[in-house]
């Protein structure tokens, strides 16, 4: 690939490829109301707001927002705190049978989200979990888990056992090696795990559509889903809110690029 | 140290699963009160043609969207690999259709695909409005269309993982290979794509993994319509379970997925993941 | 660190054994906590979706709790597609979740939730000379075994909407019978394929989904078919009035008048055919009215007409019977209040409103004979027979499933056109009458 037009027209494809279907929409969303089912379609939107203001007013989205950045940064952080020791475990510790347990987490990572709804309504509803965000929190927490100790795992794995054991011999327990010496070493790892995380929790459709009912609670992807009326389409404000929607994630992503792709290539491939 | 993490999975996955691996042994009808049926109904969905033909159509999206992701995936790596001036930024454009919700981006290809409005048939067919394929209404087209919605989806996170395994691979070694007048080709080849291998199955793995669970993309954009054609067999599932209230044959159609691809799985840690699990810290 | 973890492991085992303790058996203690006394503020939780017309809705509950300043209504939101809401719903009341009071039913479900336990039998309340105020068909579709469940809250049924201006160019007076409607269709194609070459002689909702059994319905029984036999307990699929009835749709309406097109449609993209100005026929609820006549959705305001909807030459008009019931869950607290909450929402003065500001088609009779909500709905004179005749879906318990066959069945006979409708016919009949003979003892 050191062939220039190659690359260059490389670059277009994949960038054209990704953005273009999205960028319709984008342009949807700035169109007025006939504009959008117009035949043919016309290209240019004329600029109206009425879907953002609708998006934004009627539909209240910006209230899923927050409930979508509660729930996605409060898993991330509470699976990244109970992934982290457990992949240090898995990694370092002499523990029996660790191969199970980490094939066996890989397992887990694979049920069928809805073989398990059942039964994880009905845990939530005896303790009271239902229509809230924890009770959305904990079993995202476990769905995450797999894939976040799986990679954090490798990362451990790569690291040099030598400064731990330096750092054991000036006294430092397991927990204060881990915290201290370990964490800051595996910041990539631990990025791409909290990123991978993040945008699960951002995107789950069907437990949060199951678990939250009440309107106040419901996070974007159901409020979204519950934009279609019974009789109309509401193309406009779907791609209103979904720009909207999008935006924070491709803030985190450009700002963030190059620490999952570092996290990546140190971590999960080495398997 | 590991207990946390065990404990949450234990709770809110194994506990889950086996609860409905026991409620798949008991009947359905009639009537709330059940009765147990064994391996009944795992006998009943050998004879289900409904089911063989969602399993066939998951097998035809499993194989389909995995070998294009990767396809995909592959190409996009080695683009963004290279260096030059604003890596970063496209780097980022092409993560964008990974950090779109599925539900969001399903909606978005039923637009585009939509067979009067739809952005695809102004593309290709411009003002000549009689021409507009209603492209959701072919069977063949369906099944084509939501593979292409998850390829388009997906297709970045293959190539992260591909990416991931191109920064592994040592600059030395493509020295050696120029010095010695191999093509861009015969380098990519005979030198990129052994070392790739693992970081190609991984990426296979996690795919797989996932287009077998596809659930999101069918539910919205075609309901499995029309006539069955894009019904995958986790929707199946979902529509005996959830719609139907046959909670013992539901969970039966969800747990056979999950053995089958536990298989497969179990299949992939052998030959890759090995070693990593055997591997003991120095 | 010790103590931390073990605090951790403590707090993460005690999760553990409150999931496994606290079995099916439990739930049910809730059912014996004590009531409040009447004049304590009680919340009703109240499942329905997000409503097209908010302002009446949020009008019509705040008045209500105006009348009850001791009851509060809490709304929960569902989807709107009639299938989701009853998944998520029915996930509720399978597992007894007491938090919840009252939801809607859409008319093929009081058999699932009466034979289930899930809808308290309203007979009490309800007594048979309240019901005789209310559209017959209504009232049966509420009704298991003797008993009723749930009380109409409006009435849908199917009808046929049609472009005026374009009639009466050609000289058509609306049609009467399918074959009819297929011949000024075509006539009106030709005339105007220059002009308008997107023009489609019909629009109707044939995707696989719910609405695909309802539009199959009118088509089955207006040529004197059914989807079961008069008993209700075997298929009918099989009959030569069904097979030919399904043919006819093949044929002339997918291949002909309606494009493939139409396998795509709910609701919602057919009436947005017919609101372009595409179509010289559609078929929808009562809703599409107001819609059509909305100069913000339509382009054809004031050339719309609608009329009953076409039959086979030996036939009768079948439209299917929709709409939604008021239902409250056998596992609610508070029962009485949310009576009261129905018995408001259900009385005429309501109805009214809705009918005026959101065009819903009222349950009442009286309101049929009101003038100010023919004034709103001036077409209501003409399809008040349309609401009275209006054909039920099966009634069973195993609808849901039922439902599922036929929507597979239909399906695939008009997407695959080389398929053999009557094998295909005979593979859902099969299906059927295994499953209705699930519940014939009961």
């Amino acid at each position: 690939m050191t062939n220039r037009p190659a690359l260059i027209s490389g670059i277009l494809l994949a960038v054209l490829g990704s953005l273009c279907p999205f960028l319709w929409f984008a342009l949807t969303s700035f169109k007025s109301q006939i504009q959008v089912e117009a035949i043919p379609p016309t290209w240019w939107p004329d600029g109206s707001l009425v879907f953002y203001a609708s998006a934004l007013v009627e539909h209240r989205l910006l209230h899923y927002v927050t409930n979508s950045l509660i729930v996605a940064g409060a898993t991330t952080v509470v699976a990244l705190v109970v992934a982290t020791p457990a992949a240090y475990a898995l990694a370092r510790l002499r523990l029996p049978g660790k191969t199970w347990i980490l094939g066996g987490l890989l397992c887990v990572a694979m049920f069928p989200p809805i073989v398990i709804a059942g039964p994880v309504w009905q845990i939530l509803e005896r303790l009271g979990g239902l229509n809230t965000h924890w009770g959305l929190i904990l079993p995202y927490v476990s769905l995450t888990l797999p894939l976040a100790v799986w990679i954090l795992t490798t990362f451990f794995h790569e690291l040099p056992v030598e400064l731990e054991e330096a750092a054991r011999i000036d006294g430092c327990t397991t927990w204060q090696a881990l915290y201290k010496i370990m964490l800051p070493l595996a910041a990539p790892g631990l990025f791409t795990a909290a990123i991978l995380t993040f945008i699960y929790a951002w995107n789950e459709f069907f437990f949060a559509l199951l678990i939250l009912t009440d309107p106040e609670r419901q996070t974007l992807p159901v409020g979204i889903a519950l934009f279609q009326g019974e009789f109309i389409m509401p193309w406009g404000e779907i791609a209103a809110a979904s720009v909207i929607a999008t935006l924070p994630l491709i803030i985190l992503v450009l700002l963030f690029q190059r620490g999952i792709i570092n996290g990546l290539s140190a971590g999960a491939v080495k398997g | 140290m590991a207990f946390p993490a065990l404990t949450f999975v234990a709770v809110f996955s194994l506990y889950p699963a086996m609860d409905s691996f026991l409620l798949s042994l008991y009947s359905d009808f009639p009537g709330p009160e059940r009765s147990f049926v064994g391996f009944g109904h795992y006998a009943e969905l050998l004879q289900d043609a409904v089911a063989h033909q969602a399993f066939i159509v998951t097998l035809g999206f499993v194989l389909f969207s995995t070998a294009l992701e990767l396809l995909m995936g592959t190409g996009i790596a080695l683009v963004v690999h290279e260096r030059f001036r604003g890596r970063g930024w496209v780097r980022a454009a092409v993560l964008i259709p990974w950090a779109i919700p599925t539900v969001v981006a399903s909606q978005m290809w039923r637009f585009l695909l939509n067979d009067q409005y739809g952005a695809i048939n102004a593309i290709l067919f411009g003002d000549r409005v009689e021409a507009y394929v209603p492209w959701l209404a072919d069977p063949w087209m369906a099944f084509g269309a939501i593979v292409l919605a998850d390829v388009w989806k997906t297709s970045s996170f293959a190539g992260l993982l591909v990416l991931a395994g191109l920064q592994v691979i040592p600059e030395e070694t493509y020295d050696a290979a120029r010095v010695d007048g191999a093509t861009a080709w015969q380098r990519f080849r005979y030198i990129t794509l052994p070392l790739l291998k693992p970081a190609l199955l991984t990426a296979l793995l996690f795919r797989t993994i996932d287009a077998f669970r596809v659930f999101d993309l069918v539910f919205v954009m075609t309901q499995g319509g029309p006539g069955d054609a894009t019904q995958v067999i986790q929707f199946y599932g979902y529509k005996t379970l959830f719609t139907e209230g046959r909670v013992g044959y539901g969970t039966t159609i969800s747990v056979t997925v999950f053995v089958a691809m536990a298989i497969l799985s179990l299949f992939y840690v052998r030959t890759v993941g090995s070693k990593l699990l055997q591997r003991e810290p120095a | 660190m010790a103590s931390n973890l073990r605090r951790l492991s403590s707090w993460a085992a005690g999760l553990v054994v409150a999931a496994l303790l606290f079995n099916a058996p439990f739930a049910h203690c809730r059912d014996f906590v004590a009531e409040p006394r009447a004049s304590s503020p009680i919340t009703l939780h109240f499942v329905t979706w997000k409503a097209d017309h908010p302002r009446a809705w949020d009008e019509a509950i705040q008045r209500f709790e105006q009348v009850h300043p001791h009851i509060h209504i809490k709304r929960e939101i569902a989807p709107h597609s009639s299938t989701a809401y009853h998944d998520l719903l029915t996930q509720k009341l399978r597992n007894r979740d007491v938090s919840l009071d009252l939801f809607f039913m859409d008319v093929i479900w009081p058999a699932e939730f009466a034979a289930a336990g899930w809808a308290l039998p309203l007979d009490e309340y309800f007594p048979q000379n309240e019901r005789e105020n209310f559209l017959p068909a209504t009232i049966a579709s509420g009704m298991y075994r003797h008993h009723i469940y749930g009380v109409p809250s409006r009435i849908d049924s199917g009808m046929l909407y049609y472009r005026k201006d374009l009639l009466e160019k050609y000289g058509f007076l609306p049609p009467a019978t399918w074959n009819e409607m297929v011949r000024q269709a075509q006539a009106i194609l030709v005339g105007e394929r220059t002009a308008h070459p997107l023009l489609r002689g019909y629009s109707g909702q044939f995707k696989q989904y719910e609405g695909l059994v309802c539009d199959m319905l009118e088509f089955v029984g207006s040529h004197n078919g059914s989807f079961l036999t008069d008993d209700g307990r075997r298929s009918n699929l099989t009959a030569s009035e069904s097979l030919q009835a399904v043919r006819f749709v093949r044929e002339q309406i997918i291949q002909q008048l309606a494009t493939p097109a139409a396998l795509t449609y709910q609701e919602s993209e057919s009436l947005a055919v017919f609101l372009q100005g595409n179509a010289v026929f559609h078929r929808n609820w009562p809703y599409a009215w107001g819609l059509g006549n909305d100069p913000r959705h339509s382009k054809i305001v004031g050339k719309i007409g609608v009329t009953t909807l076409p039959r086979f030459s030996e036939g009768r008009s079948t439209a299917a019977l929709g709409g939604w019931l008021y239902g409250i869950s056998a596992y609610s607290r508070h029962p009485d209040e949310a009576w009261a909450f129905i018995e408001f929402m259900a009385s005429p003065e309501i109805q009214k409103h809705f009918a005026i500001h959101a065009s819903l088609a009222p349950s009442r009779l009286a309101l049929y004979a009101d003038p100010e909500v023919l004034h709103a709905n001036p077409q209501y004179k003409d399809l008040f027979p349309v609401f009275q005749t209006a054909r039920a879906r099966p009634r069973t318990p195993v609808y849901p499933i039922v439902s599922h066959i036929l929507q597979r069945y239909f399906s695939r006979v008009l997407a695959f056109p080389e398929t053999d409708i009557r094998e295909e016919a005979e593979e859902a009949g099969r299906k059927i009458n295994r499953f209705l003979a699930l519940f014939r003892d009961l």
